[in-house]
């Protein structure tokens, strides 16, 4: 099967600690997964490889049918590409509404002349109001987003990431600070999103993970622990040993 | 489409109907144009100040919409000053030369016209070698071309290499300082070509325009500059308002999400850095005819500290609010340092204003960071109810 996205022997290091040993891990096309890990076990060291914001000492990222290495490429590039980010804290632009949120976000030309000359259009309108719909913020696009909810700010900005739609979307602890309604809603949009597009998602509450059903990766000090469905790597001996043991000790 | 721009943004039609109507009663106000209650100084000095807020508006966009503390400003402004008034020195330079070589038996060759025009503008810094960057200096085009090709070719290239290494905050700061600092330390040296500490003057002297009164040419530029003002602010404001505002406001409070939306955050402030260096030197460029001289002085780096704390004062992040801050600032600030305040005597101690201006300009900046960082733009907010 082709892969979207291949990571292989990658290994960056801090100051002598070394993050990311030797990680190989694989995304199929329209594809959820789970990627679960004790502190420090380089989860989101992976998704600033990935993404652009850190350059590994060594191995491969490829990307695509094209088979593009990502290394070397800007953020903003590898954004364009089609890799969306969400953060672990909820970042939206506070100070602009949820529409104006999610136009900026909206897959449209990103140079500052096609921004500078960009007119609203209906059918952007239409696209804006489509995304606002399915995160539950219809009702609120002309508020400021600094006015939302924790658990809004947080759909909001799936709901970005969703506007640029991209071919992956890497998402960190979304559900982390919710309710449980806010959890369930959660689940849907991504569950919905890894219909034709690969989500992949950090997370660090089992109970969310299991809802989700989805293939696990466990991380373990840089590299992967085990792989499969969430029983499997749940009942792995080493697994309990090194993270759940811990967690629920 | 620019009907609909203006219906968005009521705030751009009361402001330029402001502008309009301060326009009109200066003029009628004014010694030539109209009853005389204003002096001709006046006229100029609040012609500057037009200048000054246009700059200002340059430096909120800069700053208050994208974030970037740039105290290097008026290095642009001080440019585009030089550079209008090269063609003014030369040109009037030019018709005195040739009045007093007009008696001679033998007509004077284009070398020894050259040469006099040289030893009359150069004479102070013991030359009369035309330098280099003289050699467009006998037509007004080109230097307005240069009003406009140099301010922005250097924040293109300063941009460039502070943007694409990632400097941002305070270290940018500091860098746009020492960029305005080192071209002022150039141009005080005497062979910088630039006439040194004694800066280029009798520009308020409009070459062509001899016979033309400086009450007549004072009330032309402060109606020039309200119009440039005014064509600023709706160029600005037509900037900030679209997607190119959310994006560039979204720099400003997470550069690192813009990043990951796919925007190319370094192309989008070179591009802000450059068009408000631009118009800092158009704004420096009708400055220094009204002001009739530039200096080196006039480019050190506390003139662009200035700026951001007339920005601030006014209002960051909100056009008028600049222009509030840098018109209320400037002039409260000519009237306590020119002698305008009286002395306060307090029978111990006499507060001197020209002293003590600078205390009460710091400490107003202190309390309006403080206490209104909206500054006092932040006002219209309890006047004008946002629609919902």
């Amino acid at each position: 099967m082709s892969m979207l996205l291949e990571v292989s022997g990658v290994s960056v290091t801090f100051d002598g600690f070394r993050a990311i040993n030797n990680l190989s891990i694989n995304f199929a096309e329209a594809e959820l997964r789970a990627i679960i890990g004790p502190n420090g076990a380089g989860k989101t060291t992976f998704m600033d490889i990935v993404t652009g914001k850190t350059k590994p000492d060594e191995g491969t990222v490829i990307w695509g049918e094209r088979n593009i290495s990502l290394l070397g490429m800007s953020e903003s590039k590898i954004a364009t590409e089609g890799i969306g980010r969400k953060f672990q804290k909820p970042t939206v632009f506070e100070a602009q509404t949820v529409r104006q949120n999610l136009a900026m976000a909206l897959k449209n030309p990103r140079s500052p002349f096609d921004v500078l000359m960009h007119k609203k259009t209906k059918h952007n309108a239409e696209r804006i109001e489509a995304i606002a719909d399915n995160i539950g913020l219809l009702d609120n696009l002309t508020r400021v987003a600094g006015e939302l909810s924790h658990g809004q700010k947080q759909w909001l900005e799936i709901g970005m990431l969703l506007a640029q739609e991209p071919r992956l979307l890497l998402v960190d602890e979304p559900a982390a600070g919710m309710t449980v309604e806010e959890r369930e809603k959660t689940t849907d949009i991504l569950k919905e999103a890894a219909k034709t597009r690969a989500v992949v998602v950090v997370e660090h509450d089992m109970e969310f993970v299991r809802r989700l059903d989805c293939k696990v990766t466990v991380l373990h000090e840089g590299s992967v622990l085990a792989e499969g469905s969430l029983d499997h790597v749940t009942s792995n001996q080493t697994v309990i040993d090194v993270y759940l043991g811990r967690g629920h000790a | 489409m620019r009907r609909s721009f203006l219906i968005e943004n009521p705030s751009v039609m009361w402001f330029l109907a402001g502008l309009g109507l301060f326009t009109v009663v200066v003029t009628l106000m004014s010694e030539v144009t109209g009853v005389g209650l204003i002096s001709t100084s006046f006229v100029k000095t609040l012609g500057k100040t037009l200048c000054l807020c246009l700059i200002a508006i340059a430096m909120d966009v800069v700053w208050g919409y994208c974030g970037i503390l740039s105290l290097g400003h008026f290095a642009f402004f001080g440019i585009g000053g030089y550079a209008i008034g090269m063609w003014l020195m030369y040109a009037r330079t030019e018709i005195v030369v040739l009045e007093s070589l007009s008696g001679q038996a033998i007509p004077p060759t284009s070398q020894e016209i050259s040469d006099a025009i040289g030893n009359q503008i150069f004479g102070v810094v013991g030359s009369s070698e035309f330098p280099l960057i003289w050699a467009f200096a006998d037509s007004l085009f080109l230097q307005l071309v240069m009003v406009i090709l140099i301010p922005g070719l250097l924040a293109l290239v300063f941009g460039w290499l502070a943007f694409r290494s990632r400097v941002t905050g305070v270290y940018l700061s500091i860098l746009t300082q020492a960029m305005t600092l080192a071209l002022s330390l150039y141009l005080f040296q005497n062979d910088s070509g630039l006439r040194g500490n004694n800066g280029l003057s009798g520009l308020q002297n409009i070459p062509g325009y001899e016979g033309v009164s400086q009450a007549t040419i004072s009330i032309i530029f402060f109606i020039a500059s309200a119009i440039a003002l005014g064509a600023g602010y709706v160029f600005f404001a037509w900037v900030v308002s679209g997607k190119m505002g959310s994006v560039i406001k979204g720099i400003r409070d997470n550069e690192a999400r813009v990043r990951f939306l796919g925007y190319h955050v370094e192309s989008y402030k070179l591009f802000i850095f450059t068009i408000t260096a631009v118009v800092s030197g158009i704004a420096g460029a009708l400055y220094y005819p009204q002001a009739g001289i530039i200096n080196p002085g006039e480019i050190a780096p506390i003139a662009s500290i200035y700026l951001a704390v007339w920005v601030a004062i006014g209002g960051r992040g909100r056009l008028y609010g600049a222009v509030i801050g840098a018109a209320f600032v400037s002039l409260v600030s000519s009237w306590f340092t020119g002698g305008g305040a009286p002395n306060v005597d307090l029978g111990f101690y006499t507060i001197q204003w020209t002293d003590w201006w600078l205390i009460v300009l710091g400490l107003s900046f202190v309390a309006v960071t403080l206490f209104f960082p909206k500054g006092i733009g932040g006002l219209f907010d309890y006047l004008v109810r946002k629609p919902s």
